[in-house]
């Protein structure tokens, strides 16, 4: 039986440009007793000051986790508890969003402190030295010491974007944090928080005296002029250069990555989301990343791959969004695994990629993940909050809602549109590969001279399995043997 | 079978009406309608987790067995249950924890009868060979591992280790190492386990969102009509005996983190009818949230830790409050045990204000509410409670209960649970750190 997931909207969708700069996105629902606020500001850590990376973040998180010029941090917490409404922020590349949601029956009172924290920030000296030590512990201890599948993503993408504004963590680097002063991020401030940046994201069951409060309120922000930082291209990649980050550690991460041409703003993109699902759909069993290498063969917990960059949300297995960029990278995540099989691992994963450049995919093959992301993309968007954040994402990309346009690009697509796009976007030869390892030499050594991989097995597995093991333990890896390095965890994300 | 159906109640914290659906075989089906036009939320809950793991060297098998869930059946292969899942476009996963094991899917609504068809066989005819068995033993290491860089899983392990000498709660539930890696070689006793636990009388369907009720109890009797009830004897799970005194306990960690303590006291299994835990779960909103004097002394003020936690998370049998903080220097370890303890002897000699208990009060009631704002949200909040008591109307007693808190409970749990001879102290700090 074919099922369809029919998006029914109970939102109406307004979205208007005003006499100032500013943008307003509306969702109205009269019926929603929650009211979410998404107010995003054309400002990422593109935007860091040279010398100062992380000041972007920075500047967010000292006024989302600061006070107001009315009141300090402890009396925001103290307003804010009873109704158990939060204010996060979410600081990328591109853009910077303020996220808060409170229950109908505080709204005035919530609007009041969320909308001074963002227009009137206190920028109190001890919230600033609170909130530099936790940047910089994120960087020296969390990133370097306790997450080792981040911290293989994120060096990936530090080689991925040398030398380009995407170059450092969102968070910044552990001296550019250090160089940043208070004064530096009242300058910021001011710089970046203007109208001509701001786009403001209101969904649920809010009046429209709510939003006429603040546009006004709103346009007290200087007018500004948009601050788009020009990118340059990423740098060519020259075969698989391999960075292996030596760290202790009993088991072994692998991101691998290049950049592609296209975003959401292009038709070619949500073909690549079809064969990207088909290829490695995030933390399901859809993908043949997944199937290969953990479900035959039982190596890790998971293996995946991305058109685009991919944060899970929370505890959902959906993309976060509001962190939109206009140059957008594939990757593949290899979950950890023994030491003894990363070798194999990474091999196995760009042999499947190399298979899925030249053979494509095949009729029923994308009629199969067509269908579901048809049906899975309406799931992305079951709340209000989620639902105004891919609105935002829309205007950033200047298209239509992005699950409406996936959509009507399905229902248009062909297998030869999704072939044709696997053959311009994708291969398999130039790539970035970063590597978490507590056996970096040994590992780097087994790379360098196509060292075979062999594989030990708990159990029997099917000859079919062994037959194809025969092919992946010896298979070729287009290693760049000059640019093979190895780099202590601690001169990460230093500078 | 019997049914029941429980209007919705503006004097109860839960918004939405339930039906309840008992089959002769003693499955229980409780749905509930939710605005989420063509999707559905379905959750098969079992009331088995780690805590069930009673066995020596056994631990981590309610965790295996529900990877092992996915391997397939006679009439379903795995391949085919995940090909009928991606046909579905659905979202579906599973997961353990120390009381209960949920399998979940949220799929059209148009799906209902392909899931119930799915999901009843596995749960009826699950049937995987030896060799599939030790592949996915591999697949629970790597699961391990990935989570292996982050202390909070060895510290865990260590607190749970030492706090506890008798109950199956000693283990965390993604087992102790050596057991993980003997679990290829316990094929038979996963067929036991299944036998044991994956049965009717011990599970319940938590479906939530847009469907029509008479149908879906057409579809539940079809395909769930014919699972057999248990037969196997279900060991029990040893009951822990009172700690008689204090556990001091550390550990070193050899890459870079900052030092983390934490201290475990023991207090009761959930229980909606007296006040002990609904006051614990009030006292942790006063004494440890982000409003709270030790949060604002140590994060805001005095800038010691970057975060301070203490809380009690529902259990059916006695567990720990667990306060956790992570300290951004080694020399201040001692100073920040000393303001938890000066904190919680507050707890016991100083009564809240009444203001205060109102405004913790408010905060537990808007966040319960804003919460369920999907069916998917409604459906695991229904199902943990499932799981803990076997009644969906625990929600609204607990909340009831909390109501009903006062600053005289507060002092008394207070008293009799934080004492010195009820607590496992654990620090870690990293290895070459000076």
């Amino acid at each position: 039986m074919k099922t369809t997931i029919f998006l029914l909207t109970i939102f109406l969708f307004m979205s208007t440009a005003l006499s100032s700069s500013m943008r307003i996105v509306e969702m109205r629902s009269e019926k929603s007793p929650i009211i979410t606020f998404r107010i995003q500001f054309r400002t990422g850590s593109i935007n860091d000051v040279k010398g100062k990376e992380g000041i972007n973040a920075f500047t967010a998180y000292l006024i989302a986790q600061g006070g107001t010029q009315e009141l300090t941090y402890k009396q925001v917490i103290d307003k804010l508890y009873p109704w158990a409404t939060q204010i996060d922020v979410v600081a990328d590349k591109e853009v910077t969003t303020f996220i808060g949601e409170t229950h109908r029956d505080h709204l005035d009172n919530f609007y009041k402190i969320f909308s001074d924290l963002i227009l009137h920030p206190r920028f109190d000296v001890e919230d600033y030295n609170r909130l530099k030590e936790d940047g910089m512990n994120y960087l020296k201890t969390t990133l370097r010491g306790t997450n080792d599948e981040e911290l293989g993503k994120q060096a990936m993408q530090g080689m991925l974007y040398e030398n380009h504004p995407y170059g450092w963590t969102n968070v910044g680097t552990v001296q550019g944090i250090t160089a940043t002063t208070l004064e530096d991020i009242k300058v910021f401030y001011k710089t970046n928080y203007t109208q001509a940046n701001l786009t403001i994201g209101i969904a649920g069951g809010y009046s429209k005296g709510l939003l006429e409060r603040m546009k006004k309120d709103f346009a007290s922000l200087p007018e500004g002029k948009n601050n788009v930082v020009e990118l340059p291209k990423a740098n060519p990649i020259n075969d698989l250069e391999v960075t292996i980050v030596d760290k202790q550690s009993i088991a072994t991460a692998i991101s691998v990555g290049f950049p592609v041409s296209v975003t959401r703003a292009d038709k070619d993109f949500y073909a690549l989301m079809v064969a990207n699902s088909y290829f490695g759909e995030h933390r399901t069993f859809n993908g043949v990343l997944m199937n290969k290498i953990r479900g035959e063969r039982g190596i890790n917990y998971g293996d995946y791959s991305y058109a685009e960059n991919f944060i899970q949300d929370g505890g959902t297995r959906f993309m976060l969004p509001c962190v939109p960029r206009r140059q957008q990278f594939f990757s593949i995540w290899i979950r950890p695994t023994k030491p003894e099989d990363a070798h194999f691992s990474l091999r196995e994963a760009i042999r499947e990629l190399k298979k899925l450049c030249e053979n494509g995919l095949t009729k029923e093959q994308f009629e199969t993940t067509r269908d579901f992301l048809m049906n899975y993309s309406k799931l992305w968007v079951q709340t209000q909050n989620r639902r105004l954040g891919f609105e935002l994402d829309s205007k950033f990309y200047n298209t239509e809602f992005f699950v409406d346009r996936l959509e009507k690009e399905l229902k248009s697509m062909t297998v030869k549109d999704v072939n044709d796009v696997i053959k311009k976007h994708l291969q398999f030869k130039n790539a970035k590969v970063a590597i978490v390892a507590g056996n970096a030499n040994e590992l780097k050594e087994k790379i360098l001279t196509n060292a075979e991989s062999p594989i030990k097995y708990a159990s029997k597995v099917p000859d079919a399995i062994l037959e194809e093991d025969k092919d992946i333990v010896n298979h070729l890896l287009n290693i760049n043997k000059g640019a093979i390095k190895i780099v202590p965890v601690n001169a990460l994300f230093e500078k | 079978m019997f049914v029941t159906t429980y209007a919705s109640d503006e004097s109860k914290i839960f918004p939405y009406p339930v039906n309840k659906v008992v089959l002769e075989n003693g499955l229980t089906l409780i749905s509930i309608p939710y605005e989420s036009p063509g999707i559905v939320a379905y959750y098969t809950v079992v009331r088995t987790g780690s805590r069930n793991e009673v066995e020596i060297g056994k631990s981590g098998f309610a965790h295996f067995f529900e990877h092992m869930m996915f391997r397939g059946t006679e009439k379903y292969s795995a391949h085919a249950y995940n090909d009928a899942v991606k046909k579905l476009g659905s979202d579906a996963n599973a997961f353990t924890d120390d009381d209960w094991t949920a399998y979940h899917l949220v799929a059209s609504s148009s799906a209902l009868e392909t899931i119930m068809d799915i999901e009843s066989d596995r749960f009826k005819n699950l049937k995987y060979a030896e060799e599939d068995f030790k592949t996915e033993a591999g697949a629970i290491m790597g699961e391990y591992n990935k989570s292996y860089s982050n202390p909070m899983l060895s510290m865990f392990e260590k607190l749970q280790d030492a706090a506890f000498t008798t109950h199956t709660y000693k283990h965390t539930t993604i087992g102790f190492l050596d057991d993980i890696k003997d679990m290829p070689n316990q094929y038979n006793y996963s067929l036991q386990f299944f036998d044991r636990w994956y049965r009717p009388d011990n599970c319940f369907l938590v479906v939530v969102g847009d469907f029509d009720q008479t149908k879906l109890v057409d579809l539940t009797k079809k395909y769930y009509g014919d699972w057999k009830r248990g037969t196997a004897k279900r060991p029990e799970v040893p009951q822990e005996p009172p700690q008689t005194a204090e556990k001091v306990i550390s550990m070193t960690w050899k890459t870079p983190t900052l030092p983390m303590l934490a201290i475990g006291y023991h207090v009761p299994a959930f229980n909606d009818r007296e006040v002990d835990i609904p006051a614990l779960d009030v006292l942790s909103q006063l004494y440890f949230s982000e409003s709270s004097s030790l949060f604002q002394k140590l994060v805001v003020e005095e800038q010691l830790v970057d975060f301070v936690d203490g809380s009690y998370q529902n259990h059916r049998d006695p567990w720990l409050f667990v306060v956790l903080s992570r300290i951004k220097d080694k020399t201040n370890i001692e100073k920040v045990q000393n303001a938890i303890y000066a904190a919680l002897d507050e707890a016991k000699t100083k009564p809240v204000s009444a203001e205060q208990l109102a405004n913790v009060k408010s905060h537990m009631k808007y966040q319960f509410a804003m919460g369920l704002n999907n069916a998917d949200a409604v459906a695991v909040t229904v199902g943990n409670y499932l799981q803990i008591t076997g009644d969906h109307e625990s929600i609204n007693r607990i909340y009831q209960m909390y109501a009903k808190v006062s600053a005289e409970d507060i002092m008394t749990v207070a008293k009799k649970y934080f004492t010195k001879e009820n607590r496992t102290i654990l620090t870690l700090t990293q290895e070459d750190s000076k």
